[in-house]
């Protein structure tokens, strides 16, 4: 019971952190229809800058959250006006490919300035610490933070979106880009805009994961991949779809602990030798896959 | 016959066209022949196998459209097939390699069928997903080796083995892949022109008047996409034979998805020599800049990150590949 009882905890709040890891994704695809693959390494920029400002200045590692933000949210404009505007001309293929290609610069980049070596955060209030709740159940402090931050977050963007005159002309952008500029929106810069809140609130998502999972170049890609299941999964442009999508994600991340639990409970000799953690990702794959398959609007989505 | 006739039929290209061609085919007979450097030969091997990978994504990329960015899962169905019954049966690589085709083809009908529901960027991505998922069975999967791959010990066969493709002199194999690329090339050719080619091509411009035509537009894609299958995965068996050694990251990874996609799409995707251009600079450029840079500079991924600026570049500027500006500039001489 322990087990199932953590592994659910645990899948939840890993849910929370990897659905603002989606937020921007989610967002930049609800306005501009483009499928952003670099949208991992825009999370290691966010999880490098975490580090190296706590490290560089002393910081607290949790502090270092508006500043992470502020730097995503530029490269996000700056990204979008130097090249995603070409990018929005060409056909489809061209816009995969582009933003793929974004994504390799960017890793690369990273790769020659900070060296492959896995990085890690040692100090700060937060990290090591956890708070025990019974019933065999540990909170980390770290995580805990990132899912209040995550939950805050959302709520944000979502009174963004759905409160103020800026919201208002980005959903307008996101369901009919020409009508809204005939209304004189100006969606060109709503698109960057739309960047700018991507970028952010992923670079957002990364000083918060760095509390708890050390970085390296290579980091992107799996959240990536993760980041498209939760967007397929609630729905291409959907904010509170991405939220509880990012649950059900989380969960399927924590299916390992839950074949520990069967497997005890059970008490099957078979079950025991499946080498379930390498598995751990391909699950989000294949949800990926089912999703796209039987449902390719997702749970929330309005946009086929 | 008639197929045959329209394979060998390239006269609806310009002259100069052909002449080209042809002089690069006598380059590419006689490579051999001028004695350069073992890297020169590697490098060469790469981008006929690579030009090979190209034809085959362009088909259903490039004339059909449908992005695919899950090709290398192929090319490690391939490359395993011929891997796993060398090592285990000893079952030589002319049979080996039909088979693992089969499994490919196969395998592409399994996911290519309900796949197939979905367009443009879900598309896409349900492609790298399913190659992922793949990827992360094979690298737990003992039978397979797991993580470690499979390694072809050289030294249990006697070369030059034509039977099992073991040579220890990459002259044999440079002509064995030549022979494949040829025939590729021809089989692209009857294709374009092919009632499948037409379909697709319709498809690709538009899928609702593809359908009122009475194209059975779901069955043509999942048709071509086993074609496009059924070319990575022979060139995945030979690479097998030539590496020597597979692993999974190196034969299924997203990055060789990509680069296939992105041959085609240099050199301009739709087009017969499209790939075969677009593999023309992107792996000696590639090759070159790891040696130069890579190496003796120390400086690591400096070579991926100009190629990602390559990439960035055309996409953004000139998504039709070097090919549309050469017909872009012919459109305008004519007029």
């Amino acid at each position: 019971m322990d087990i199932l009882l953590s592994s659910i905890v645990a899948g939840l709040l890993l849910g929370m952190v990897l659905a603002i890891v989606a937020l921007g994704l989610t967002i930049i695809f609800g306005v501009m229809d483009i499928v952003n693959f670099a949208h991992g390494e825009f999370l290691m920029i966010g999880m490098y800058t975490g580090l190296l400002t706590a490290q560089a200045t002393g910081i607290d590692p949790l502090w270092t959250l508006p500043f992470a933000a502020i730097v995503g949210f530029l490269m996000g404009i700056l990204c979008y006006i130097g090249f995603v505007k070409f990018l929005l001309r060409g056909p489809m293929i061209a816009q995969l490919l582009g933003t793929f290609g974004l994504m390799l610069l960017l890793r690369n980049l990273a790769l020659l300035i900070f060296g492959s070596e896995d990085r890690a955060l040692h100090h700060g209030i937060l990290v090591g610490r956890s708070f025990d709740i019974g019933m065999g159940v540990i909170l980390p402090a770290t995580k805990l933070a990132a899912a209040g931050f995550s939950v805050v977050a959302f709520w944000g963007v979502w009174l963004l979106m759905h409160r103020t005159k800026i919201g208002k002309a980005l959903r307008a952008t996101a369901l009919n880009a020409q009508g809204a500029r005939y209304m004189g929106i100006p969606t060109e810069r709503m698109n960057a805009l739309a960047w700018g809140i991507g970028c952010g609130t992923v670079c957002i998502a990364g000083a918060l994961i760095v509390n708890f999972w050390s970085v390296s170049p290579f980091i992107g890609l799996l959240f990536t991949m993760i980041a498209f299941a939760i967007v397929a999964l609630g729905g291409f442009g959907s904010v509170p779809g991405a939220f509880f999508a990012g649950l059900v994600v989380g969960m399927i991340t924590e299916i390992p602990g839950f074949w520990d639990f069967l497997t005890y409970t059970l008490d099957w000799d078979w079950m025991a030798n499946v080498p379930m953690t390498s598995f751990k990702y391909m699950w989000v794959y294949l949800a990926y896959f089912l999703i796209m398959v039987f449902r390719p609007r997702g749970l929330f989505g309005w946009k086929q | 016959m008639e197929t045959i006739k329209n394979a060998f039929d390239f006269s609806d290209f310009p002259r100069i066209d052909l002449s080209i061609a042809g002089v690069v085919l006598v380059y590419l007979l006689s490579f051999p022949a001028l004695q350069l450097s073992s890297f020169a030969m590697v490098t060469m091997i790469q981008f006929l196998m690579f030009s090979l990978y190209g034809m085959g994504w362009n088909t259903i990329g490039g004339y059909g459209g449908q992005v695919d960015l899950g090709k290398a899962q192929y090319v490690g169905i391939g490359a395993y097939t011929t891997a796993v019954m060398l090592i285990r049966w000893d079952i030589p690589f002319w049979v080996s390699m039909p088979i693992g085709m089969c499994l490919a083809v196969g395998w592409s009908f399994i996911i290519g069928y309900p796949l197939f529901r979905l367009k443009g960027h879900y598309f896409a991505i349900a492609t790298i997903a399913t190659s992922l998922v793949l990827k992360d069975l094979f690298e737990v999967w003992d039978f397979v080796g797991a993580a470690r791959g499979l390694e072809i010990s050289p030294i249990k066969y006697h070369p030059p083995d034509f039977l099992r493709l073991i040579f220890k002199d990459d002259v044999y194999y440079y002509y064995v892949i030549l022979v494949f690329f040829l025939i590729g090339i021809f089989y692209i050719n009857w294709f374009r022109k092919s009632r499948l080619g037409y379909q697709l091509r319709c498809i690709k411009d538009n899928e609702d008047v593809a359908r009122s035509l009475g194209i059975n537009v779901h069955l043509a894609k999942v048709k071509t996409y086993a074609i496009a299958t059924a070319f990575v995965s022979v060139v995945g068996s030979f690479h097998a034979c030539y590496i020597k050694n597979i692993e999974p990251e190196d034969t299924m990874s997203l990055p060789i998805s990509i680069l296939i996609a992105l041959m085609a799409m240099l050199g301009g995707a739709g087009s017969l020599w499209g790939p075969i251009i677009g593999a023309g600079i992107l792996i000696p450029l590639k090759s070159y800049l790891k040696e130069w840079l890579g190496a003796t500079a120390g400086l690591v991924g400096i070579d991926l990150i100009l190629y990602a600026i390559i990439i960035m570049l055309v996409s953004a500027f000139e998504p039709r590949g070097i090919w549309g500006i050469v017909e872009k500039m012919r459109r305008r001489r004519r007029t």
